[in-house]
This record gives structure tokens, sequence and C-alpha cells, in this order.
């Protein structure tokens, strides 16, 4: 059967209609994409940030100039002189 | 008729010449001017963005965060975008502290800019918001900002070091940015549409300093203290690895108490520290016995242009005398004995008088005058520490060729970089410069160095229990190219331990005030204050099983280790049973091993096989293992402590093979 001129017209727009469908819809997910790839990057920024306002914290907390005054404050520690540390000897090699 | 023709013909000639012109036309835009209309009409709908590349890490020798990057905000306001300027106004005045006439003035503008930066919490709650306009930037973060500063330093608004290792490094740490293009309407907003990425940016490398962040932390905490308690002028102290070369501490401070690199920048006269390198000199010449004896000159030695005075006059002194009370007179009498050439070359093969050349800008070579500018006081001079101006680092780097059997080596502040992937891209390798003294000559000067703790000058620094070998130095201080007046620099320079040194230390304290300003009395008790603080911090770079006195293994005591799937009982919660007294592994000799690599395997192998070869572990993470710090195949102290970096999502390729023991 031959395609008479107005089946050439529909046929022609059918294919103009997927294309024009096709190229909505990848600009479509792109952008749907793109914001939960914009959504996420904010997520990982908001943890980063999270994560960077704790380490200082915790190295601040961590830091000698808040633990040792409060271990001596409060548990009545003191820096140990040298004759106060003892270093467990290890065995010399072949003892074992 | 014809008058019809003829109009036909003028209309068609029209139409004809309004076609060519048409054609013309198009051939101007299309071939003449369409590269440059193309051009014009991409600039128009696109934009190139510059993608900006992560700036590499710095971290301690154990992996501990320096300096790291972070992405930070500088928030854009638009006030007719906003949908209640009142209350969506009252948020983003709290959120970015901008007082209210300063909101009040930006709501007047068509758009407000606040640079900031704005860390992502204090925007978080402003991306909801309609008229805020977020441009993201990367900054650089100190998670403790007052360690090591100076020798840090900081990166420059534009993003590239401006001071100190960031300087240095900033080719490496920088990376290389990247550039997309996004698509904008006829206002130059963005569409809400995929970047094109032209090209992705490369993320900086990783770079592992030799410094110990808790060393680090003694050294200034110490020093601190001390400028304090003296009401000094400023401080130095350095900690020196004299098998490596690796600077494990390098701490600064001034009166004010901003931090100045001032141990690599500042020189300074010696002083008698540098008595000890007059002594190798004269060792290695041969031209003093260690009995021979000079007269003490009753405190007082008159020579052409100078007079040389001592502060505990002696009869007599030995060699070993002469550097246990620190003689001026002896030493100048001895070195009197060695030609300008010998004195000069002894301390240059020590490294004075040119840079050390560590990795940090602008530092200074210090000065040393060949003998062909010295003047007749210049020798006594030299033997006594002056007319010789050093930095704190080639003190140090000095003292540890002494430690180091007589090998000088140059120091370093970088451990290892590693590429954004964490592959190794260099690891730091002791680097001799040259032998200074023959191994048994630096034998004999450690002694002298020995005496000085024992029974000498430098008394205030001994520990009970550890040898320690140092000297002291305190000289007049020169202030804009003259002594001033009641002013000086107290210098203390120590090998620990005395037999087989692990670290050096030098300790300088400009103008004490308060108190005595001998050195005896000032860097002497802060060095011992500082060992004491490493001796019993949780994991310094001090190799503990060295320092201790090696004792004999009790019979039948093997380690027992049960590693079966019941033996570790209570439902394999447990994996060893360790016998009291504990025999790691890692017991004998050899002291240092190579880390295991672990990548990969399930955190309970990872760190079982790191114990196993008598590591500690320090988590970082949980769930597969992905790299340690030292990394695999570098040595590292048996009883250190190796970072083991952990993430649930790496997934594991490889499991160990249980064994049992026999």
């Amino acid at each position: 059967m031959r395609l008479k001129g107005r089946h050439w017209v529909a046929v022609w727009l059918a294919a103009f209609l997927a294309v024009t469908w096709l190229v909505y819809a990848r600009q479509t997910a792109a952008i749907r994409y793109a914001r939960q790839l914009a959504e996420i990057r904010a997520r990982r920024a908001n943890l980063e940030g999270h994560r960077t306002a704790l380490e200082r914290r915790i190295r601040a907390a961590d830091s000698r100039a808040v633990l040792v005054p409060r271990a001596e404050r409060r548990l009545g520690l003191h820096q140990p002189a040298d004759t106060e540390i003892v270093l467990l000897p290890v065995p010399e090699l072949g003892a074992r | 008729m014809a008058k019809l023709a003829v109009r036909l013909q003028f209309v068609e000639i029209g139409v004809l010449v309004a076609l060519a012109l048409l054609v013309g036309r198009a051939g101007q835009v299309q071939l003449l001017e369409g590269r440059h209309l193309a051009e014009e009409a991409r600039a128009q709908r696109t934009e190139r963005v510059v993608l900006a590349a992560r700036r590499g890490a710095l971290l301690d020798r154990y992996g501990t965060a320096l300096a790291l990057t972070q992405e930070t905000y500088h928030v854009g306001i638009a006030p007719n975008e906003l949908r209640d300027p009142a209350k969506d106004g009252a948020l983003i005045a709290r959120r970015l502290d901008v007082s209210s006439p300063a909101w009040q003035q930006a709501l007047r503008k068509r758009y407000a800019y606040f640079a900031g930066p704005f860390s992502a919490l204090e925007v978080r709650p402003l991306r909801s918001v309609r008229g805020v306009h977020l441009e993201p930037v990367v900054n650089r973060f100190y998670p403790a900002p007052e360690l090591a500063r100076a020798t840090i330093g900081r990166v420059g608004d534009d993003g590239r070091g401006a001071s100190g290792l960031e300087k240095t490094l900033d080719s490496l740490l920088a990376g290389r940015s990247g550039a997309a293009v996004v698509l904008k309407d006829h206002a130059g907003r963005e569409y809400e549409s995929p970047a094109r990425v032209i090209a992705g940016p490369v993320p900086g490398h990783d770079v592992v300093l030799t410094l110990d962040a808790e060393l680090q932390e003694i050294a200034q905490r110490a020093l601190d203290d001390a400028l304090r308690r003296m009401d000094a002028d400023g401080g130095d102290v350095v900690m020196l690895d004299p098998v490596t070369g690796e600077v494990l501490a390098i701490a600064s401070r001034q009166r004010d108490g901003t931090a100045r690199p001032s141990a690599f920048t500042d020189t300074f006269e010696p002083g008698s520290v540098a008595k000890i390198f007059a002594a190798a000199a004269l060792l290695s010449h041969g031209r003093v016995r260690p009995t021979e004896r000079v007269s003490g000159e009753g405190g007082t030695y008159r020579l052409p242009g100078r007079t040389v005075t001592d502060d505990d006059p002696q009869p007599s002194f030995t060699l070993a005398d002469a550097m246990r009370l620190s003689s001026n007179i002896a030493i100048v009498k001895f070195a009197s004995r060695l030609t300008p050439a010998e004195q000069y070359e002894g301390l240059r093969d020590f490294g004075f008088g040119a840079p050390t050349g560590i990795e940090f800008p602008a530092e200074a070579p210090g000065r040393l005058r060949p003998p062909a500018e010295w003047t007749r006081p210049s020798a006594a001079s030299l033997a006594m520490g002056y007319e010789l101006s050093v930095t704190p680092i080639q003190v140090a780097v000095a003292y540890a060729a002494l430690a180091n059997d007589g090998v000088l080596l140059q120091p370093t502040l970088i451990k290892e970089i590693r590429s954004p992937v964490g592959a190794l891209v260099y690891r730091h390798r002791p680097e001799p410069v040259r032998r200074a003294v023959s191994p048994e000559l630096a034998v004999r000067l450690r002694d002298l160095l020995r005496g000085v703790v024992e029974r000498g000058t430098g008394a205030e620094a001994a520990l009970t229990n550890f040898p320690v070998a140092a000297k002291t130095g305190t000289v007049r201080r020169v202030v804009n190219g003259r002594y001033a007046p009641g002013q000086y620099t107290a210098s203390f320079a120590a090998l620990f331990p005395a037999d087989t040194p692990q670290l050096v230390l030098v300790v300088k304290i400009d103008a004490p005030h308060k108190g005595s300003y001998f050195a005896a009395r000032t860097a002497a008790p802060v060095t011992r204050s500082m060992l004491e603080q490493a001796l019993a911090a949780r994991h310094v770079a001090l190799d503990r099983a060295r320092l201790s006195t090696p004792a004999p293994a009790p019979e039948g005591t093997a380690a027992r280790l049960v590693d079966d799937e019941g033996g570790g009982g209570g439902g394999g919660v447990v994996p060893y049973v360790v016998p009291w007294p504990y025999h790691p592994d890692s017991a004998g000799v050899p002291h240092r091993r190579a880390v295991p690599d672990v990548t990969g395997l399930g955190l309970r192998d990872a760190v079982r096989a790191l114990h196993r070869r008598g590591f500690r572990v320090a988590l970082k993470g949980w769930g597969t293992a992905e790299h340690t710090w030292p990394g695999a195949g570098d040595s590292a102290a048996v009883g250190a402590t190796v970072t083991l970096f952990a993430s649930p999502g790496a997934p594991a390729v490889r499991t160990l093979t249980r064994r049992r023991p026999k």
C-alpha cells in the first residue's frame, strides 16, 4: 500500500511530536535531577558545616588548655613529674 | 497598455532590487559578521562560571586535620523578590547578624550583597527564602586556629597561600579550577538548567606535615606560660626528630600575643649554646686532651680588644669543665689553638651561616663571617657564640647532628604528599647534608653535654629517670643593631634522652624581665616541663619502648592469641586473651615496623592486623577500612598510634583468613 499525501503529513507530524516530546522529557528530567543535585549539595554543605562546627568544638574541648585546668580543679590531678611516670619495660628479643 | 508594461517593469525592478538588498544584507550578517554576532548572542544567553577546586588539607603526622577546605557563602538579597519583607527580613538580619539600620539601608537597594563569608549552618534557614541568592565559595578552615599558626600560615582573599606553608605549598594545595557554561535570561539570571561542564575542577593534594599536634600544643602552652611568668618580650621553641630531620613542633610568640614565625626568620647570637661546636673543632683536630687544664685567670681574662669574664670563676678548667660550667675564659683559651679557617669551617660544617633548606618562605640564613672579615677579637667572640647570628631552627639542626652520630640532616616540615584520591606522591626520607663530625666524636660531645645537665649549668633541666644532654646560653640582646642595656636572650638546647636521642629541643626566651635572666633559671626549667609533659602525653612522637629499660621476659608467658570463632568467649565479642605481663608482638627488635595494608578489610580485621604489628589504633569513621596514617608500607615505631580511617560506603573487598595459633 502506497502512502498518500495526507498520510505522509501525519507521519511527519507524529515524528515531530515524538521528537519534541523527547526533548521536553529530557529537559524536564535534567531540571529535576539538577534540583535534586542542588538539594543534595545543600544537604552535604549543611552536614559538612555541622561537622566543621563540631570538630572545632571537639578540638577546643580536647585541648590541654581546657583539659589540664579542669583535671587539676575537679579531679585534683596534676602534671606528673618524671619520677611519677612509669614506662613498662618490654622484654628483650628472643626472651619469649 | 504600454504604460502598464512600464509600471510592471518598475515594480519588477523594485522587487528585484529589494530582494538583492535582502540577499546582500543576509550575506553580510551570515557570512561577514556571522561569527561575531554568534559570539555576541552566545555571550548574552550563556555565562561561563568557574568551578572552584577543593584546596588540599594540611594534616599533622598522625592525620589530625590542621587546615581544611569548607564551602561557605556570600549572600545576595533582592528586596523586591521577598514574599514577606518584614518576616523574611527579620530572619535574614538575624542569621547574617546585620544591625537594624544596616538592614533598612539594604532594603532600599535593588540588590543587597553580604560578602560574609557565612557558613552552611548560618545560611541553612535562608535557603528556602525567596529573594535570597546564595553564592557558594570555598574557604579555608582551621579546626584549631592557634595551633602552629605562624608555621601553617594563612590563605589570602584571592584563595592563594599568603604566608607560611600555605604559601610554600600553594601550587600543590591549590588544585586546578574547572569551568562550566550556564544559560541565563535577558536580565542575566541563570536558568534552572544543568550547567555544561567544560572542565571539571581538580582538587589539590593533601599534605601530611611532620608536626605532632600534641607536642605542638605542649610547646605553645609551655612557651606562653614562660613568657607570662617571666614577663619576657618573646620566645621560640623548636622540637626536632634528630634521626629523620622532621620538625615535630615549632612555636613562636611575641609579647603582644602575635605569633610571628621568628624561629625561622629572626636571628640571635647563640652565646654559650655554640661553645659545643668550638669543642667539636678542638676535638676533631686533636688540639685538646681530656685531662688538659687551662687557668681560670681569676675570672677575668684580658685580650687585645676584648675582656672576657666568667660568672663562676674557677682556678682551672678541663674542656668538660668549660662546657659544664660554661666558662668563657676556658673556651676562649682552648679555641685559640685553632686556626681561623678551622674555627670557621667547624661552625660552617654544622650549618651556620646558611639557610637550613626547610620548606618555609623567607628563612633567614643567619650570619657567619669568613675569616677574611674577622677583627682581632673575632676568634674569641666566636668561641663564646658571639659575632655569629643564628635562627632557633639552625641551632636545633646543628644539635640534631650531634644526636645523629655527626650527620647533619636537612630539616623538613613535610612528611608525605598524597593525591586527592589518597595515592602517595611523596614521602620524606632523611636527607643528609654532610658529616659534621665522626660518630665517635659525636658520642664524646654528647657526653660533654650530659655533664652540663648532671653537674653543671643545665641542672634545672635534669630528669630523675631519664638522662638529658643540653647546653645553656645567655647573651646580651641585640636591638636595632646594638646591645640593649639590661636585656638578655636566654637559650637552651637539649637532647633527649642523652644516650640515643629521640628529640632535640631548643628554647629561646627574649628579654625576661621578672626573676633571673640566666638560661639555667629560665629556659632550662621550661625544657624540663615540656619533656615531662611529652612523657606523660597520650601519644607523641617518642618511642617509649626505647625509653624504658628492657627487662628479661619471665618464662612461659608467651602471648596467647585466641582468634577462633568461639575462643574469644562472649559470643566472639572479645578477640584476644592477653596474659599479664603483656608481651606484644612488637616487644623485640626491630622497633620500627611496616604498617600493614588494611584497605578493604572489615573494621575488626583491620584493627586486629594493626594490633598484631604492635601498633595502637585510633579509629576515624566506621565501616570498612579505607586507609591509615601512617600509610600502608610506611614504617612506624612499635607502640605508636596508627590512625585507621573507615567509611561505611567503602565495599569490603577482602577479609583476613582466620588462623588458629600454633
